[in-house]
């Protein structure tokens, strides 16, 4: 698929403005959050902001992977509950772990068609409320119950119930696997670990160092750039807002980590739930418009988007998607990666950002230089709400450029299912 | 001047046939809409029950005629009660008496019409539009959140007297009804088809052809029957005499036998099912003959006008609606502020609440929340209404985020210098057009606004703490607040459920410049020796909802005490507040908030307080200890009554009127004497001069 390139376009694209919620574990701050209403707060939160009317957009765009049952367009509910206008229509689009990047790129397609050039874009995953789910048995009792008319059916409809009808299908783990290789994601990742000889050192060397550049990005005060504090809907009514992402282990050490035995592939493998990504609730929202609005609402934006790759590769390996999706992005941009000054790659897993370390050297792409990596450590320290995380990746992203006044920097994932996704942005001076 | 049976007639009124639009759409059916030229929503009056008379006549003598549907101008537009100016023109019981048995005959003519007769009802149907629905056959109800139906004549102190007593029993059962007569309550359409008030519930735009369907008996619905249950229940002594004791009681608790309406109506509906109709309508009158020429009636119907009349201000002078506000600001996390941005989410308004601490952010936004899960738990928002408050509301520490908002309130420290400098502050983010209230209750509008971009918008807007029970919104206009500007925070009173009544600029605006002697004179009491408890339990017999040392304590003695020093120096010497309650108030007694004042307040809210045992320490002298109840109540009652008279003649209030709303809604003064002015002028001015007088010289006053 041919990539975006700024340099084919008259109009400046530009990410305008954007915020996130704290991350929260799952089940945990944001267990009684619905996805609708923590997608609503983030946008509202970016319109107050922004000072923008609730008119002046042409289209709010959501990115989920599991919407919830009873929002079937997840972007209508939550731009109604945001107080968007009820003339403003909305959808809901989904890539699986890059619907954040989804909504960005729908936007900007949107956009280049010509039809409006003010879109919100809203990531958000609530992996707390996942469901469970009945197995196709009982779903059959179900089906047999409602069918019979008599009651002599009815017992008989009974009396086929078995308990172990009421194990249930976790839809979180379901989702987690890929339908075409049969391998949960944690396994792909395992793949790319023997392929490229990562060891489990390696691997929690790596996590290590994601908490603590997390840690160090917490106290500096570099993430409330980013995230507005949310008062979580709950019953027990004693907590306080949130102000900060809750996952991040400032007491995370190696011999913590080497204890962890391995999840996937025991006993054998390396990715372990202490160098892999958490299960995590989260919204964010951007504003992706041209520069020439951005300047008549008033607003000064973050960063001007210079390109954009989707790539497909093995879904056994998916965690190698951002290697050929950077390399379309860089091309397009008309850079090479040592041009760029920060990287947002998805840590998924630490055995398959490394192994995109290794991969693109190998490609030829260049050098992913660890001072330029996730320097404010990533989703295994923050965890990974799916839905969510590319629209966080950008937003860090661009917030990166004037952090590290770069002139430069990309957002790149691996997308379930064995595809790339990486956008290069541009500093606005 | 002519009349239909007492009625009043005016001679500039409608012509004869005017008031009810009679139309025949097919063979043997007649629409009756009542459609008066000279209301918006047809009322009970004169014309209308003179053309209703002429009407029946054609059609007792109709022989073709199959049904009747009585419908309003329009399916939403159905008709309200009696009218009421003209009732209280009646000041003879005995003529009121036949006037009330005049319509009661009309409506037992229409009750035996032969054809079969179907009620179209939508919007408010209240009172006499209800009574006149229960005489037909059928009653079909528009399904619009317009439509309320019920008998509130007990909130007016009469009863529901044009066969309400009686009919409503018959059909809904007599539990039913005595609690919906009781309570005055208005019901949405489906709350009035379970509870059997009518049989039809349809979409507005339905509403006239389901009534033709039903009429001309193309669509069958079952008559409402209340089966074995009209034995067993509604016509059982046992259940009719503790039904009826068990109302008694409620109402003796509610109101200690202030109102004598309940109570007539009790013994009315108890007796309303076994009572055949023409006795139940000789009972109806005579009962509110003698209710309706009381001094409790006049003064509730008095009440009700004056909010009638309060609601003009909520729209432009020449009669337009404001477009609804959309989006608020609120300022100020605190118990003032928080209460008045969750009144804001409620409604619907987006709100985003500002203060300089994400915990007082955070406390109210919680607060809020569970005020809607209390709402929703109690059946008064649906699930998804509740959700839409919750959105409505969201929090932050900036006060530059309001940019579309179209009003900003601001509830900070009452600090000039602060609120001013929140007001330049919000005014550079906003329109020139936002209007920018003040929750202030001591400080001045005019000199809030000084200094701020288009003072024309700067308004007060002074709610009463708990913000969502207390009723009064004081509106005050500053020396360069607009009129639009008053209108539309009057207007968003209004929708709140708020009455407002428009103030002007004076210290303590009206109800505290009013409350301040009340409260004071009652320190000088304590101070000179009185009892605590017996002193609130006097002023409680008064008719207030309290004593006046409960109220300190609900106030916090802190601010009492601000409160009062702000009024002497304003007002001088005569507003001195009585020195000495020092000793008693401190840092961790500052009344209810601090679990003590006055009274030692149990931590369990549901456990009564108890009078502190130290009090007596702190009275200096103990001449008021055995003050008799006429001298407490009045030396307290009329210095209100005193400062209020000052606040007419320097119209701090537009009248009378409005001093009789803000007194009853703001300070709760007893209802039944329809609030301070009118309990003035009952008295008398010379007798209360003479009084006051009086009291003056007694040593200890």
């Amino acid at each position: 698929m041919k990539p975006f390139s700024a340099q084919d376009h008259t109009a400046d694209i530009v990410l305008a403005a954007g915020i996130r919620t704290p991350w929260a574990k799952a089940g945990v701050a944001f267990r009684e959050e619905d996805a609708a209403h923590l997608g609503a707060l983030a946008a509202r939160e970016l319109l107050a902001r922004s000072g923008l009317a609730n008119t002046d957009l042409d289209e709010v765009i959501a990115g989920c992977v599991g919407p919830p049952h009873d929002q079937a367009n997840l972007g209508r509910v939550l731009s109604l509950r945001a107080g968007i206008s009820q003339g403003t229509p909305a959808r809901t689009v989904a890539r699986n772990c890059a619907s954040g990047f989804e909504t960005v790129t729908s936007a900007m397609d949107t956009l280049l068609a010509g039809r409006g050039d003010t879109f919100l874009c809203v990531g958000v995953e609530m992996m707390s409320a996942y469901p469970l789910l009945f197995g196709n048995k009982m779903v059959g009792l179900f089906e047999k119950l409602m069918k019979a008319r008599t009651l002599g059916a009815r017992v008989q409809a009974i009396a086929e119930f078995r308990p172990a009808f009421l194990k249930p299908r976790v839809a979180l783990l379901e989702g987690l696997r890929d339908p075409i290789t049969g391998l949960l994601m944690g396994s792909t990742a395992e793949h790319i670990a023997r392929d490229f000889g990562i060891t489990r050192q390696a691997c929690d060397q790596y996590a290590l160092q994601s908490h603590q550049r997390a840690g160090a990005a917490k106290k500096s005060g570099r993430l409330e750039k980013e995230l507005f504090p949310v008062l979580p809907l709950d019953r027990s009514n004693k907590k306080n807002s949130l102000s900060q992402d809750d996952s991040p282990r400032e007491e995370q050490t190696l011999e913590r980590l080497a204890k962890l035995r391995p999840y996937f592939e025991k006993p054998d493998g390396v990715v372990t739930v202490g160098n892999a990504c958490g299960i995590t609730d989260g919204a964010a929202a951007l504003l992706i418009t041209t520069a020439e609005r951005a300047s008549a609402l008033g607003l000064s934006p973050l960063a001007k988007i210079r390109s954009f790759a989707w790539t497909g590769c093995d879904p056994s390996r998916m965690g190698l998607g951002p290697v050929s999706s950077t390399h379309a992005a860089l091309q397009a941009a008309g850079c090479s990666l040592e041009d760029i000054g920060a990287v947002e790659l998805n840590e998924a897993f630490a055995a398959q950002v490394l192994g995109c370390v290794h991969g693109m050297k190998k490609e030829g792409v260049g050098e992913l230089r660890p001072e330029r990596l996730n320097v404010n450590g990533g989703a295994i320290a923050f965890g990974h709400p799916v839905g969510a995380t590319g629209a966080r990746l950008l937003l860090t992203a661009a917030h990166e450029l004037k952090e590290g006044n770069h002139e430069l920097t990309l957002a790149t994932l691996c997308i379930g299912g064995g595809q790339g996704g990486a956008f290069v942005l541009e500093n606005i001076t | 001047m002519n009349t239909w049976a007492g009625f009043p007639l005016p001679k500039d009124g409608p012509a004869p046939g005017s008031c009810i639009r009679v139309e025949r759409p097919e063979d043997g059916l007649v629409f009756l809409h009542l459609d008066p030229p000279h209301r918006s929503l047809a009322v009970f009056d004169g014309p209308l029950l003179r053309d209703l008379d002429a009407v029946l006549q054609d059609l007792e003598h109709d022989h073709n005629l199959k049904a009747v549907v009585l419908a309003g101008a329009d399916p939403l537009r159905f008709a309200g009660g009696a009218d009421l100016d003209a009732i209280a023109t009646f000041d003879d019981p005995v003529v009121l008496e036949e006037v009330v048995l005049a319509v009661h005959k009309l409506f037992r003519r229409l009750e035996k019409l032969p054809a079969r007769t179907v009620a179209a009802v939508g919007g408010p149907v209240p009172g006499g539009a209800c009574e006149i629905s229960l005489c037909c056959d059928f009653i079909v109800a528009a399904d619009h959140p317009k439509t309320r139906i019920g008998l509130p004549e007990t909130q007016l102190g009469i009863i529901p007297g044009w066969g309400g007593c009686h009919r409503l029993p018959r059909r809904i059962g007599l539990p039913a009804a005595m609690q919906a007569i009781l309570s005055g309550k208005l019901y949405p359409a489906k709350k009035a088809k379970r509870l059997q008030m009518v049989d039809r519930v349809t979409a507005p735009e339905y509403l006239w052809e389901v009534a033709a369907n039903i009429a001309m008996k193309r669509e069958r619905v079952r008559p409402v029957s209340r089966g074995w249950k009209h034995w067993l229940v509604d016509r059982n002594p046992l259940l009719m005499h503790l039904v009826s004791k068990k109302a008694r009681e409620t109402v003796m608790k509610k109101t200690r036998g202030k109102y004598p309406a309940p109570l007539e109506a009790i013994s009315l509906v108890a007796n309303g099912v076994q009572t055949p109709l023409e006795e139940g309508a000789k009972k109806e009158a005579r009962a509110i003959a003698k209710l309706a020429s009381g001094s409790v009636c006049k003064s509730l119907v008095r009440l009700f006008q004056a909010s009638e009349a309060a609601k003009k201000w909520g729209k432009n002078a020449d009669g337009t609606s404001f477009p609804p506000l959309q989006s608020a600001g609120v300022v100020g996390g605190g118990v003032m502020g928080g209460g008045i941005a969750s009144s804001f989410a409620m409604k619907g308004i987006a709100t985003r609440l500002a203060d300089l601490s994400q915990d007082a952010v955070d406390a109210a936004v919680q607060n809020h929340r569970k005020d809607v899960a209390k709402k929703v738990k109690r059946r008064q928002f649906q699930k998804h209404q509740g959700m839409a408050a919750v959105d409505a509301l969201d929090g932050t520490t900036s006060i530059h985020q309001f940019s579309h908002a179209e009003l900003v309130l601001e509830a900070v420290a009452e600090r000039l210098e602060i609120k001013q400098s929140v007001f330049k502050e919000i005014a550079a983010n906003v329109s020139e057009s936002t209007i920018l209230a003040t929750n202030t209750s001591s400080l001045s509008v005019t000199k809030i606004a000084e200094g701020i971009p288009h003072p024309e918008r700067v308004v007060g807007m002074h709610f009463f703490n708990p913000v969502k029970r207390m009723p009064l919104v004081e509106v005050i206009q500053g020396e360069q607040t607009s009129e639009e500007s008053v209108r539309r925070v009057a207007a968003l009173a209004l929708r709140l459920g708020k009455t407002p009544v428009i103030v002007k600029d004076v210290a303590g605006f009206l109800v505290n410049r009013i409350l301040g002697p009340y409260l004071d004179e009652a320190v000088r009491l304590f101070l000179d020796g009185a009892d605590v408890q017996k002193v609130d339990r006097f002023l409680v017999d008064f008719g207030m909802p309290m004593g006046p040392f409960r109220l300190l304590d609900e106030v916090g003695l802190d601010i009492a005490k601000h409160a009062g020093e702000s009024l002497h120096r304003a007002y001088g010497e005569r507003m001195e507040p009585a020195s000495g309650l020092e000793a008693l108030s401190s840092e961790s007694r500052l009344g209810r908030k601090t679990g003590k004042g006055f009274y030692d307040y149990p931590k369990d809210r549901k456990e009564k307080p108890t009078p502190c045992t130290d009090l007596a320490s702190f009275q200096t002298r103990t001449v008021a200890k055995n003050l008799p109840k006429e001298d407490v109540v009045d030396r307290l009652v009329l210095s209100m009554v005193n400062e209020g008279l000052l606040c007419l003649q320097e119209n701090v209030v537009a009248g009378p009127q409005e001093l009789d709303l803000a007194t009853v809604f703001g300070t709760g003064f007893a209802p039944f004497e329809g609030g301070l002015y009118s309990y003035a002028q009952r008295r008398g001015l010379q007798n209360i001069q003479g009084r006051l007088l009086e009291l003056g010289k007694k040593p200890l006053f």
